[in-house]
């Protein structure tokens, strides 16, 4: 079995087990779930005299309850940093950051949202089963009813057989699979996505789309970072671009691409770049 | 031709272990180490040593129940191990024990920290002694050419834990490593003397004690005239009991010379004169 | 507490499912054996050799138990990057740093506890005589050094990347301290200045884990330290912890970790 074809399993697990849930009442439209105000992040320099390196300037985003949305831009636009401010995983240099109306400064700001990184970092002397009670005792989760989700959660990545191993000893896609259940074990309001459909093929990138639909079908929020413009293209409500540092535009999808033939070029007028005139 | 991996390694094993055997008796001869039939001496070369005084002064430590001062405790010109000093002298040791190794508290971390460390001077006694013996054991493992392991080591077994059979022994593997000890001999003349009640062997082994010294250069002889004058001493009372009056005389002259008391000996003497003078009536050779 | 408890357990299951404790709990059951069945002039009735060594290896095992596992925590966490998806969750640096600290003292006090179990089984075995109070007051005084070592090495986690300099730089302090620690008033003395009053300074200034070797009371059969000594001294335990791990969530509590 290999890795595309496991994560494109699993996915699909996920779209059926979405769909088993009881949808959730409705959220106020536009209420405000994540929100940078003036946003800035210097990283200062390791050689002597030089100014400090921006990595972000003045950001000012929005995201609403119940919104899709896509955050896109080239490699080094500032996109990762954006997501490490709000996961508190770096401090901000000036501006605020916020979910939920809360600080992300405030570990509480993070008791609502899941977290699925690009890459699978966790505990490798742990078993899966390990992992997902352990973090359900930070989130604080009663601990049958955490027992009830590890079980179920379990179940929906196709991971039951392996449950009891250490994760050390599992392939790249189960240790991926290990990443969702994680990110799922809250019932987050908010899901942070870094990546999700990175090296994934077309189908697998599919069903990554179907499942983020139903999320958002369940009232939940998703804010996911991605270079595949296709998929945002379908799936998001609003994206917004950021190159150097700036937010360069913000908006739905269809107020982006207006005058222009799709969303990839208008991306790609708003980043700065010249195409080839053809000859 | 190719050979196959077995082959190969055994034909490499064979060159080593050739190779060894010529060489081996070639490299002893560079080596200016004492040869040490035993594992942590060829281990540890001269540095043994080092070790074998550390585990001497472990003995010590031992002896005095963790009551000990450290190199930093300890004015260096009163260091001494007490319990070589103090053997066969009872009144010394009670003395000793009055002894205090450190000073006064210098400062409150000083004052508390002394809550956790041992700061009552004891001694090892009823038959506790023994727990010294592995230090002395691995020291004289260690440094064969230390004679003060062996002679205090044969005191403690001899005197302390009844052992005369262990004493004597490992005062004759101390003999086989030190041949000239004149201190060795001393304590087997002792254990002769006091545990076996032999005479003969006593004075055989303290004549041979005497022979010893007197062969060693004046500026030694000079500097370790205690032992000496215990040897000779000893001598002279041990002929004195045995009725041997011009013998006894000859050693009670010759402590004279070394002895810090020589009027007590001088004093023997006279009484050893008297008595052949005028003998009582009574067993030969009582002196009264 | 739950979650502080939570990433407790983690460093507690981190410890038992590396081999580090049982190479050395071997180790150490290995030379105590062997130790005890050396013969010295045919008397077997000598013990206190042996218990001087296995408490000697008791010590030097627990100090590298703890001295490893506390410098992995953090560093290990930044280079697996394990401590992005724990920090996403929603616990406090500051939880972090007392969740690490407690499972790393737990899981040494578990060891030291099979340690000291071992000890006085084979003592006892040869002694017919089991001074429990004793036992326990060591195991406790050196459970408590213990902690004013995992909260310094903490400390210096948060300051040097890699976990081998942090052991590194920590070994050579305690082993330092338990050494000399005692005696460094004596030595400044004689010291012209300005290192008399630097050698004061560190003297007065630095943590005296010298007072938590009770290993001469259980040796030499001596009885119990000071009760309320031990009591002052599980005090001043507390507070150099305390210290240790407030500089610790100072240092970490602001860090970038993505650099």
């Amino acid at each position: 079995m290999n890795y595309v074809a496991v994560r494109q399993g699993f996915f699909f697990n996920i779209a059926r087990f979405q769909s088993a849930q009881p949808a959730r009442p409705c959220v106020a439209i536009m209420s405000t779930i994540l929100k940078t105000e003036k946003l800035r992040v210097e990283y200062r320099s390791r050689e002597f005299r030089q100014a400090a390196k921006v990595a972000l300037n003045a950001l000012d985003l929005e995201v609403h309850a119940g919104e899709v949305f896509g955050f896109l831009g080239p490699n080094g636009a500032g996109k990762t940093t954006t997501m490490n401010v709000l996961l508190g995983f770096v401090p901000p240099s000036g501006g605020t950051a916020s979910l939920f109306g809360i600080d992300v400064r405030e570990p509480i700001a993070r008791q609502r949202i899941g977290y699925l990184p690009e890459l699978t970092y966790y505990y490798k002397f742990l078993t899966a089963e390990e992992l997902l009670r352990f973090y359900a005792k930070i989130f604080g989760i009663a601990r049958r009813e955490a027992e009830q989700r590890i079980a179920a959660l379990l179940k929906l990545v196709e991971l039951e057989h392996a449950a009891r191993r250490p994760i050390k000893s599992y392939s790249k896609g189960m240790q991926q699979r290990v990443g969702l259940a994680q990110a799922l074990i809250n019932n987050p309001d908010l899901l942070i996505l870094d990546e999700p459909t990175s090296g994934l093929d077309p189908l697998g990138r599919m069903k990554v789309r179907e499942i983020i639909q139903r999320l958002k079908n369940e009232g939940k929020t998703v804010f996911f970072s991605s270079h595949e413009l296709g998929e945002v293209e379908t799936v998001c409500d609003r994206v917004a671009i950021v190159h150097q540092g700036e937010l360069k535009a913000v908006g739905s999808v269809a107020e982006i691409s207006a005058g222009h033939d799709n969303l990839e070029k208008a991306f790609l007028k708003i980043v700065g770049f010249q195409t080839a005139s053809p000859t | 031709m190719k050979l196959s991996p077995p082959v190969i390694l055994a034909a490499l094993l064979a060159l080593a272990f050739s190779l060894a055997v010529s060489l081996a008796p070639r490299i002893d001869g560079w080596s200016n180490r004492d040869k040490s039939n035993n594992v942590i001496g060829m281990m540890f070369g001269d540095g043994r040593k080092l070790f074998a005084n550390h585990f001497f002064t472990m003995a010590d430590v031992y002896f005095h129940s963790g009551y000990y001062p450290s190199v930093f405790d300890r004015n260096a010109s009163e260091q001494k191990e007490i319990i070589a000093a103090s053997h066969g002298k009872k009144e010394s040791e009670e003395d000793e024990k009055k002894e205090i190794f450190f000073n006064q508290p210098k400062d409150w971390v000083d004052a508390f920290g002394r809550n956790f460390r041992i700061t009552q001077h004891t001694h090892l006694e009823h038959h506790d002694e023994r727990e010294i013996l592995p230090w002395l054991r691995l020291a004289a493992d260690l440094d064969p050419q230390k004679i003060e392991t062996f002679t205090v080591g044969a005191f403690f077994l001899r005197e302390h834990l009844n052992r005369a059979d262990q004493a004597e022994a490992f005062l004759r593997e101390g003999l086989r490593n030190n041949p000239d000890s004149y201190e060795i001999l001393f304590e087997l003349g002792r254990l002769y003397q006091e545990s076996y009640h032999d005479l003969n062997r006593a004075r055989n082994a303290w004549e041979l004690g005497v022979k010893k010294f007197l062969v060693l250069p004046e500026a030694v002889r000079n500097d370790n005239k205690i032992v000496y004058e215990a040897l000779v001493v000893n001598l002279a009372y041990l002929e004195k009991e045995a009725g041997h009056w011009p013998e006894a005389i000859r050693w009670f002259e010759l402590g004279i010379k070394v002895s810090p008391n020589p009027a007590a000996l001088q004093q023997q003497i006279n009484l050893i004169h008297q008595n052949l003078a005028a003998p009582l009536p009574g067993a030969p050779g009582k002196l009264y | 507490m739950n979650k502080i408890f939570a990433l407790a357990g983690v460093v507690i299951k981190e410890l038992y499912r590396r081999k580090d404790f049982y190479v050395l709990f071997v180790l150490t059951a290995l030379i105590t054996v062997g130790a005890g069945m050396a013969n010295f002039f045919h008397d077997d009735k000598i013990v206190r050799y042996v218990k001087d060594l296995c408490l000697l290896l008791i010590w030097v095992s627990a100090l590298v138990i703890a001295i490893v596992t506390t410098s992995r925590q953090i560093p290990a966490e930044r280079e697996a990057r394990t401590i992005f998806p724990l920090l996403a969750k929603p616990v406090s640096r500051g939880q972090v740093i007392v969740g690490k600290f407690l499972g790393c003292w737990l899981a040494t006090g578990v060891a030291l506890l099979v340690f000291y179990v071992f000890f006085a089984i084979i003592i006892g075995s040869k002694e017919q005589h089991w001074p429990v109070l004793i036992y326990l007051q060591a195991a406790w005084m050196q459970w408590l050094m213990l902690a004013i070592v995992i909260g310094m090495v903490l400390l210096g986690s948060i300051y040097f990347a890699a976990p081998s300099s942090t052991s590194t730089i920590s070994f050579v302090v305690v082993v330092g301290i338990l050494l000399l620690g005692g005696h460094l008033n004596v030595i400044a003395l004689q010291q012209p200045e300005p290192m008399q009053t630097l050698l004061a300074v560190i003297y007065y200034g630095m943590p005296h884990l010298e007072w938590y070797d009770l290993r001469d009371f259980v040796v030499y059969n001596l009885g119990s330290a000071s009760l309320l000594a031990t009591l002052l001294a599980t005090l001043y335990a507390a507070l150099w912890t305390g210290i240790f791990l407030f500089l610790a969530w100072l240092g970490f509590h602001r860090k970038s970790l993505t650099t």
